[in-house]
């Protein structure tokens, strides 16, 4: 996959690599990979032979993808926070967890004081009990709540820079999974089922109207019934449209007044809020945006697991979603997204597979998935020492590294170099 | 741009051309009832963090198991395939791998029923999606999940929201967390002659289950129930929490919960606050089994433990297949398994050769075998769990109802009694 990352020169003034063309151009290849990644499973995969289609299956499952893109989407949001308006936040796994809460909550027979079931649009079947909100719908105000939420968080800590941020967000990212461990029993009230989690939830439906289903090519496309659980290229379809809404914002805003001043807070605080940045308004609006897509992956999680558990929603889940966005390119939606991916693909479905084939090659016996940090460590490691910026960095971030280096050697050698 | 545009375009073509050249596919999943063929059992266990030592032992001992009949059922072969439903990040089950391995199991064409999961909270995950397998439902035999609502009324909705299409496919070869805390309970009564009891639990399904059952039983007894309480896995001392209970002045503890969750520092500073095991008794259920660590505490000594089954100590004693089994297993791996459930996974394994041998090889008629007609029994005389079994064909539940109790004693897990279930 070609990049194309512009190169800067010293006599070349630094650019937005956002341009209106070069945001279609990404839009382009993004739609398209996406398209081509669905046809070749829906269309292509079933006709392979039994040995190519059972490597496919094993090495790239579309269940893996589908986990892939929930880390996608809250990585996408994390880098709001964090690659564009630079506020380190070490507790994004709590409105990951908020989001899939509201999933169960709203899309579940969970609250069973509810007899006779509270329905809108959804594919759950009828006369359950509990509430069984469209999934759309459920996105939305999953979305809307933890943007409210990140404002809250966001609204105390706008006094505080590096290491305090960071610590005040890591603490609301201990308490919020605690609070729905704990949450079985409040004030006799069983808000969320404790460490037991919330499961299973209703199944989803591409669209709430229309035909049950089409046949196109052989394959047979779910338009407005309940998908299943083997249902993952319908699912995969919902998961990349909402990637792709969340790639759109997050290009959008970049270009944007908002994302400028973003960038401005990033690179230096003071002078922006010398230059007329509204500094408290465009913190809390980091901060609501990138809860806002928290919010989202939180939902296409609950959905693509079926159920919710409080202790999946640790602390390795933040540091492992700051991994993503530093190690694929701060800043950079498209060497976010690839870091995602790769780490996600790494940790559920390519180190396994490795180990599987390595032990079955050299009849070993080694767990290698215990060593997935040994490994995950080491790459972070190399890459600090030799590509700080990113796999794919953005453009200004690059340069204000390299021209770092270049002020180091120019030191040793007395001159250009 | 236009470049990018020409090769996106005839990817596209490319798939779709090839799409409109095939004819349907094989459909994933199915499995065909002819004869000689070879037949996958999948097993689902966490394979990192801290159940990995008893799970890959009973991969270990299954396959020992397998290797013993020849890898043969009827005209079948049996292969095994294990799953891994852990994560480093999680350090512990994970239901997205939960999820994947479901999915996989299904995916498997030639994957016939699978063993697990080990964690009652995977398998609430796993089951419902096996349930609705096109070819299935497909066939899953745990042989550690203690949870009473996969298998009866117990939460909201339990268990019939694991089964969507109506039709069983989950079975366990142990007995569940409501028996466990009740044996528990009456041994302390009736056996050790305690009065008031002081309840934890480690905040986990399991733990809480197990503990609630024990107070449950406590009531009909008679036995004093003087608090029930969470213990912080996190903290790095409970002095504070054992001198708040002996101010109560119990003359018993139980733990409801798992070792892991920082048993040995619960047990260390429940001796050091209310003295050794036999002023003041202590016991937990099967979470505290099969841990050396905890068996060679000087602390842990006299400490009694309860199994949901039959123990590997007492099968010892006992002799017969059980004890082949472990003899087998010490010879081929150098020491016994230290954990009672890799005979549980034996038996597990024993439950679906009995299903595919009276099946037509497919997975609709593997799960259809258990869950009706006579249904499966398993014979004294090849039973890894050293006494005949069945499975009951309405709920899954395994028809020995036996809880072990056990004392730490010589840093070992001894035998004590079998204790019989009454209600």
């Amino acid at each position: 996959m070609s990049l194309d990352t512009p190169k800067l020169t010293e006599s070349e003034p630094i650019r937005s690599d956002l341009s209106q063309s070069h945001t279609k151009r990404w839009a382009l290849w993004f739609s398209g990979i996406a398209l081509v990644v669905w046809l070749f499973y829906t269309f292509v995969l079933p006709l392979l032979g039994e040995q190519a289609g059972t490597f496919i299956r094993h090495w790239m499952p579309l269940g893996s993808i589908n986990e892939a893109l929930v880390w996608v989407i809250c990585a996408i949001g994390l880098n709001i926070v964090v690659g564009y308006a630079g506020l380190l936040d070490l507790g994004f796994v709590a409105f990951w967890a908020i989001g899939g809460y509201i999933a169960a909550w709203l899309m579940s027979t969970f609250f069973d004081q509810i007899s006779h079931g509270i329905y809108f649009l959804s594919a759950a079947p009828p006369n359950q009990h509990g509430i069984h909100i469209n999934w759309w719908l459920v996105l939305i105000i999953s979305g809307c709540v933890c943007a409210f939420a990140g404002i809250v968080i966001g609204a105390p800590t706008l006094r505080l820079k590096s290491d305090y941020l960071a610590l005040v967000t890591l603490g609301f990212g201990e308490i919020i999974p605690q609070f729905f461990v704990n949450g079985e029993n409040i004030f006799g009230f069983n808000l969320t089922n404790g460490v037991k989690g919330i499961s299973p939830l209703d199944n989803v439906s591409p669209l709430p109207f229309g035909p049950p289903a089409v046949s196109l090519g052989g394959a047979t496309i779910p338009i407005s019934q309940p998908l299943g659980p083997f249902d993952v290229g319908a699912k995969y379809v919902l998961f990349v449209l909402v990637a792709a809404f969340c790639i759109f914002v997050s290009l959008r805003l970049r270009e944007g007044r908002l994302g400028r001043a973003w960038l401005a807070i990033r690179e230096d605080e003071l002078a922006a809020s010398m230059m007329g940045v509204p500094l408290m308004q465009s913190k809390l609006a980091a901060y609501a945006v990138g809860a806002f897509m928290g919010g989202l992956g939180g939902v296409v999680y609950a959905v693509h697991n079926n159920s919710v558990f409080p202790d999946r929603f640790s602390f390795a889940i933040s540091i492992v979603l700051l991994a993503m966005v530093v190690l694929g390119g701060m800043g950079n939606v498209w060497g976010v997204i690839v870091g995602a991916l790769g780490l996600a693909w790494f940790n559920s479905t390519g180190l396994p597979q490795l180990g599987d084939s390595f032990n079955e090659q050299f009849g070993t016996d080694i767990n290698f998935p215990s060593y997935n940090y040994l490994v995950f460590g080491s790459i972070l490691v190399l890459m600090m020492l030799f590509r700080r910026e990113g796999i794919f960095p953005e453009a200004r971030t690059r340069q204000v590294l390299r021209e770092a280096e270049r002020s180091d050697a120019e030191e040793l050698d007395g001159g250009e170099v | 741009m236009h470049k990018s545009l020409k090769m996106i375009t005839a990817a596209v073509v490319g798939a779709v051309a090839l799409a409109a050249c095939g004819g349907s596919g094989a459909s994933p999943g199915s499995t065909g009832g002819s004869t000689g063929k070879t037949l996958i059992i999948g097993t689902d266990f966490p394979l990192q963090g801290a159940a990995a030592d008893e799970t890959i032992q009973v991969n270990q001992a299954i396959e020992l198991y397998l290797e013993q009949i020849g890898h043969k059922v009827g005209n079948y072969t049996i292969e095994l395939k294990k799953y891994d439903d852990s994560s480093a990040a999680a350090g512990k089950w994970d239901p997205a791998l939960c999820t994947k391995n479901a999915a996989d199991h299904v995916a498997n064409a030639n994957e016939i029923a699978v063993v697990g999961a080990f964690n009652s909270g995977c398998s609430k995950i796993e089951v419902p999606i096996l349930n609705q397998d096109p070819n299935g439902p497909m066939l899953m035999v745990s042989n550690s999940n203690t949870n009473p609502g996969l298998t009866k009324s117990w939460d909201p909705g339990e268990p019939d929201k694991y089964y969507p299409m109506s039709k069983r496919n989950y079975a366990r070869v142990v007995t569940t967390d409501d028996n466990q805390g009740r044996a528990a309970a009456q041994f302390m009564v009736h056996d050790l002659g305690v009065k008031k009891c002081y309840v934890l639990n480690d905040n986990d399904t399991y733990g809480q289950g197990v503990a609630q059952a024990f107070v449950t039983e406590a009531a009909n007894l008679q036995l004093q129930i003087l608090g029930n309480e969470p213990w912080d896995r996190a903290q790095p001392s409970y002095t504070g929490l054992f001198e708040k209970i002996k101010a109560l002045g119990p003359d018993c503890i139980f733990l409801g919960g798992s070792f892991d969750n920082n048993g040995g520092q619960l047990v260390r500073d429940k001796v050091a606050v209310l003295g050794d095991n036999t002023a003041v008794k202590l016991m937990g259920p099967d979470g505290f089994t099969g841990f050396t660590v905890l068996d060679t505490l000087p602390e842990s000594q006299g400490m009694y433990l309860s199994f949901p089954g039959l123990t590997r100590a007492g099968l010892t004693a006992q002799g017969g297949e059980a004890a082949k089994l472990l003899a087998a297993y010490a010879a081929k791996y150098g020491a016994p398994p230290t954990t009672s459930y890799a005979l549980y996974g034996i038996a597990a394994v024993q439950v679906i050769l009995a299903a595919i041998a009276k099946s037509d090889g497919t997975r609709k008629s593997v799960t259809s075998q258990l869950f009706s007609g006579a249904g499966v029994t398993i014979p004294a005389d090849v039973s890894a769990i050293g006494k005949a079994f069945s499975i009951d064909t309405a709920s899954g539940d395994v028809t020995v109802l036996d809880t072990t109790i056990e004392v730490i004693k010589d840093n070992a897990e001894s035998f004590v009694k079998i204790w019989p279930i009454t209600s």
